[in-house]
């Protein structure tokens, strides 16, 4: 980590991509950093964080989105340079203040970071924030390759300067997590003062008061600033072309989806017979430079993932140009060579260029695909999602569980975005029904829980992560309180964001700078609101489970149950036992009327595996956490726990 | 007797709403479950072949297999099954004070069984508020505690299977007829298990016209009563029409005609109402309110009422003519309600034809029965 900030200009160092970015901030010489966890997102914070006392930066976790980039907005008005981070879905979280941001300009380089998850590999959604730009109408920058990555951060804020605009840099999965070698810059020397001007003339931008009113002054300039930025994209060195003069094919492409196409056109072999038309400035396009890689050839292949914006900016663009460029034929998602969801690979655009040029593609050769197949289904054993052991959110949904099947009216669990998403498959027994944004878990229970006189009388749950709880839930647990909706709302507090890597938020005593910090206990705000509040160790089953029950019983109103256990991996926990566990074999009841493998059928803990020679359950004791929960799950005293001194 | 699966007793009791909560399938692994008056099943089981079932009294009840079984005859269809003696019975004075339902015979019994070690636990039902609760107590003098009926379907059962697990092997089990038609399913040892204890020795059961449901009932009274105040419930016999509930600061009178909707679908295909297969079954007797019934019905039975009344811990007396032909019809009555309701229903085989039922009961006893 050292390199980061002691790494000499010119140096050369292997980095991931967000790494690359964070350095860039610091050569940027950012002041303030701000964002909320989220993959692919989180490494750039924790990265300024790990350089912050040597750099002299401000970096928070704060408690959600639109407030990570409202606190990275106040460094700007006060002429530092602020930085704010998220995944693609924070910037919906963010997009009220967004809107407003865009239209009341900024001073200090204001730089948005969002990193999206193409193909949904840890989400669980394909949102877009490249839309975002285009929406609220401020410039969109997005690296081709690690050192871009890195380079066009301290190109970001500039440009923000020069502006006086937000600038949107997004990075994706694949350059985000992925590594790649990033020559060093120098980093700036002295510390910036901050200071926030505004007693001058209400329209200056400099000392005024800043804001997005009055509109129609205030978007008029803001139109102005996309001039100049499309002026200035022009030129821009990001925006590189690589190719035959003549090429038959123009590829137009950006971001990680410039690596896949330089991969396939060279697996294809057709490097003389394609172009490449990398933009680093994706919104607005530069109108001059497409219009002139436009001119080389008839046929257009775009290249990009998710939703089309590539697409749609070049073919407006051709449609406006009419007379100048001609008739184009357009390759792309939307006449169907390239998948409209998931994430984009060299395959992918292999495929579709070989369909173009009228050549063979073949990525894998049959034989190596063949014995990949086979090797894959014999050797690999299925792997289904499922919690860690010892993971207090089983142990919970365990209790959840098997309080509604008990209390047998039918209720449900509406749910939200964490670990604890997976309560919706069979390692959570299947819990949650409802899952979707960041604490609307609660919102939609809240909902749900004022249907009674429509005839619902199923009782209503929710659940929400201790991080959640502080994002986005309390809104909604104070609707569901004012409202006197007669909800359960089931606190899952792991101590952490167990989710993104344990960074920490308000209920925890430190911050991002591992300061001390005022811990605000959840279980206190939600007595606050007038909630009745109940506090269970999920570990507990049996008093989780009874405590549970009788919250059901109270029909009138929001209750809360605390379910409190520290995250199976955290730091603090991980490799200490709670219990020694011992499984007996000859008493376990194993396939039997009596139990039928209730652990390794139902329960699932990894740490339990079903021995088939003895035919009884087995101890795993590598992957045993020593939780202790299986113990009081096994029916024939089988399992046995004794505690750890 | 045909035993399936717990995917088929959900299927053929849960599903169709025949449960009657008794809590014979409770407690036999981590799958059957009861709260609150309800029985749930947790998580899915996948065995072809269960206890639950087995023991379960809504499905599968072969009638003849339980009488040879238990009595060496087949089913013959008589109002009040096998029948040594019936007696008027009431605590004697060596049996403590009660509150009793009627005259404390039941109690009376256990307490002395347990005294002498024919049994080693008493399994019984107590009542938290209106929910129903089975204790499974060993001490004679804890016995009075858990006096007086409830009239909500019970899981006493869970009880038992529990004690069983805990290592009882003589338990005294006092049971509604269904509950004693589970624990006589229990003692024939239906999966054909090795080394195989049922755990009982000694069944006593109760009389049992109906039964409430717990939920509905609490649903009914939450209004009128605090459940936490509940000293007694009562039904006085016809013509009274009433459910009386002493709530300590009087007597709250609910009519019948609000009660019987309560009943769940499973009393109404329960065809017996004097506990056929108990050592000795228990009810009330009509016009005096300080006596029971008493059927004696095995050899066990009659030695221990033998015994009991020797110690002065029970009175009996003979039992009037009249009150034995109207318990007979009463007896009758049920059994043809509930044989027609299972018929209609389409859960009663006359003819083996290996279709799943509630009830298996030869077509010529039937036919006796309907008369
Ligand atoms: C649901 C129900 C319906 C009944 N219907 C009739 C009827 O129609 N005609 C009739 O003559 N008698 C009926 N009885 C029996 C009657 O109420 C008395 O229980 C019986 O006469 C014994 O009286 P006792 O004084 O000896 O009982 P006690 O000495 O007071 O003892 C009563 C015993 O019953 C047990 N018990 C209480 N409630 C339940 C229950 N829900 N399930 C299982 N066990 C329980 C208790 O553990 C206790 O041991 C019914 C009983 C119940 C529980
Ligand atoms: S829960 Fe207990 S009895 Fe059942 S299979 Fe596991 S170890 Fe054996
Ligand atoms: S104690 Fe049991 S449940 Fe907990 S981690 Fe170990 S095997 Fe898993
Ligand atoms: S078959 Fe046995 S283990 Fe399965 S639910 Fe029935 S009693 Fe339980
Ligand atoms: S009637 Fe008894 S044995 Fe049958 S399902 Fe219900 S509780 Fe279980």
């Amino acid at each position: 980590m050292s390199h980061l900030v002691d790494g000499e200009p010119g140096s050369r160092h292997l980095m991931m991509g967000n790494e690359a970015i964070a350095r860039g901030a610091l050569e940027a010489g950012v002041s303030v950093a701000a964002g909320y966890p989220g993959t692919p997102s989180s490494e750039i914070i924790e990265t300024l964080a790990k350089a912050a006392e040597a750099r002299g930066l401000y970096v928070e976790w704060s408690t959600n989105e639109k407030v990570a980039l409202e606190v990275a907005a106040a460094a700007s008005f006060a002429g530092l340079r602020g930085l704010a981070v998220m995944k693609q879905n924070g910037v919906n979280v963010a997009s009220d203040f967004l809107l407003h941001l865009a239209g009341s300009g900024t001073r200090g380089g204001m730089v948005l970071i969002p990193c999206d998850d193409p193909g949904a590999l840890s989400s669980i959604n394909e949102g877009e924030s490249r839309h975002f730009a285009r929406l609220v109408e401020v410039p969109l920058l997005e690296p081709g390759d690690f050192q871009e990555a890195k380079d066009m951060v301290k190109w970001a804020f500039e440009l923000s300067e020069e502006l006086q605009s937000l600038v949107m840099l997004r990075s994706v999965t694949r350059l985000s997590h992925a590594s790649g070698d990033v020559t060093f810059g120098a980093l700036p020397e002295g510390q910036p003062q901050a200071a926030f001007h505004c007693d001058g003339f209400v329209l200056d931008a400099n000392e005024g008061a800043v804001m997005s009113a009055p509109v129609d002054y205030k978007h008029g300039q803001q139109h102005d600033k996309l001039k100049k930025a499309e002026a200035l994209f022009e030129t821009c060195p990001f925006n590189t072309y690589t190719g035959p003069e003549k090429p038959e094919v123009l590829v137009i492409t950006s971001s990680a989806c410039n690596l896949y196409s330089r991969e396939a056109i060279k697996l294809l072999d057709v490097e003389g017979r394609v172009g490449l038309l990398k933009l680093g400035t994706t919104w607005p396009i530069p109108p001059r430079l497409v219009e002139k890689h436009l001119g080389l050839t008839d046929k257009v292949l775009i290249v990009e993932e998710v939703v089309c914006f590539l697409e749609d900016q070049v073919k407006i663009l051709t449609a406006e140009l009419g007379a100048q460029v001609g008739v184009k034929t357009f390759f792309g998602k939307r006449d169907g060579s390239l998948p409209m969801v998931g994430e984009m690979n060299p395959d992918h655009v292999a495929a579709a260029l070989a369909k173009i040029l009228g050549v063979q593609a073949e990525s894998v050769p049959e034989e190596y695909a063949g014995r990949a197949q086979e090797a894959g289904f014999v050797g690999a054993p299925g792997r289904e999602l499922t919690f860690c052991p010892g993971c207090p959110h089983r142990a919970s949904f365990w209790s959840i569980h098997n309080a509604l099947e008990l209390d047998n009216r039918k209720g449900f669990v509406c749910g939200d975005i964490g670990c604890y998403t997976m309560g919706v498959l069979p390692a959570g027994f299947s819990t949650l029904k409802t899952v979707h944004a960041m604490g609307s878990g609660t919102g939609v229970a809240s909902g749900f829980g004022k249907l009674g006189p429509f005839g619902l009388d199923q009782p209503v749950l929710s659940v929400c992560g201790d991080s959640t709880f502080f994002h986005s839930a309390i809104p909604a647990l104070i609707n569901a309180v004012h409202h006197k909706s007669d909800i359960t709302m089931v606190l899952l507090d792991n101590s952490g964001t167990g989710m993104t890597g344990f960074q920490p938020h308000p209920g925890l005593p430190r911050d991002a700078l591992g300061e001390d910090a005022p811990a605000i206990d959840p279980a206190e705000v939600c007595r606050a609101m007038g909630a009745r509040v109940e506090i269970a160790d999920p570990f507990d089953i049996e008093t989780t489970q009874q405590v549970l029950l009788d919250l059901l019983q109270d029909r009138k109103g929001v209750k809360v149950l605390v379910l409190r256990q520290i995250c199976a991996l955290s730091p603090e926990k991980k490799g200490k036992k709670l219990y020694e566990m011992t499984l007996d074999q000859e008493v376990c009841v194993g396939e039997n009327c009596g139990c039928n493998r209730l652990c390794t059928r139902i329960f699932r803990c990894p740490g339990l595996v079903w021995d088939h020679e003895k035919q009884a359950a087995r101890l795993d004791e590598v992957i045993c956490t020593g939780c202790g929960v299986c113990a009081s799950i096994c029916p024939s005293g089988a399992i046995q726990r004794r505690e750890v001194a | 007797m045909q035993v399936f699966g717990p995917n088929e007793l959900v299927d053929d009791v849960l599903k169709r709403d025949f449960c009657i909560g008794c809590g014979a399938c409770v407690n036999l692994c981590p799958y059957f479950r009861s709260y609150y008056g309800k029985t749930a099943m947790l998580f899915p089981c996948t065995l072809s072949q269960g206890q639950c079932f087995a023991y379960c009294p809504k499905v599968e009840v072969d009638l003849d297999a339980l009488s040879s079984g238990l009595l060496g005859s087949a089913y013959d269809g008589s109002p009040l099954g096998g029948v040594q003696e019936v007696l008027a019975s009431r605590a004697g004075e060596k049996t403590g004070p009660g509150p009793f339902q009627a005259g404390g015979t039941v109690s009376a019994l256990v307490s002395f069984a347990l005294q002498t070690g024919r049994i080693d636990a008493a399994v019984l039902t107590d009542r938290e508020g209106l929910i129903p609760v089975p204790r499974l107590v060993t001490e004679a003098s804890e016995v009075a505690t858990y006096a007086t009926s409830k009239f909500t379907a019970a899981p006493t059962l869970a009880a038992l299977n529990q004690g069983r697990r805990d290592g009882h092997t003589r338990m005294g089990v006092v049971g509604t007829p269904c509950q004693v038609t589970a624990v006589a399913q229990m003692r024939l040892n239906p999966l054909d298990k090795k080394d195989f204890q049922d755990g009982v020795g000694l069944v006593v059961g109760l009389f049992c016209t109906w039964a409430v449901d717990t939920r509905r009932l609490a649903a009914l009274l939450s209004e009128r009563v605090d459940p936490r105040g509940i000293r007694k419930m009562d039904m006085p016999p016809p013509p009274s029409e009433l459910m009386v509930i002493d709530t300590g600061r009087g007597k709250v009178e609910i009519p019948l005609d609000e009660i019987r909707p309560l009943v769940p679908q499973g009393c109404q295909i329960c065809p017996d109402m004097t506990s056929e297969w108990a050592d000795v079954s228990v009810g009330v007797m009509e016009g005096t309110p300080e006596w029971n019934t008493l059927i004696v019905r095995t050899e066990k039975g009659r030695e221990l009422v033998e015994e009991a009344r020797q110690e002065g811990v029970l009175v009996t007396e003979a039992m009037p003519e009249t009150n034995l032909g109207r318990l007979r019809t009463a007896s009758l009555n049920k059994k043809k309600r509930a044989l027609v309701r299972a018929r209609e229903k389409g859960v009663l085989n006359t003819s083996d034809d290996g279709s799943r039922s509630a009830l298996r009961v030869r077509d010529e006893v039937l036919k006796r029965i309907l008369g």
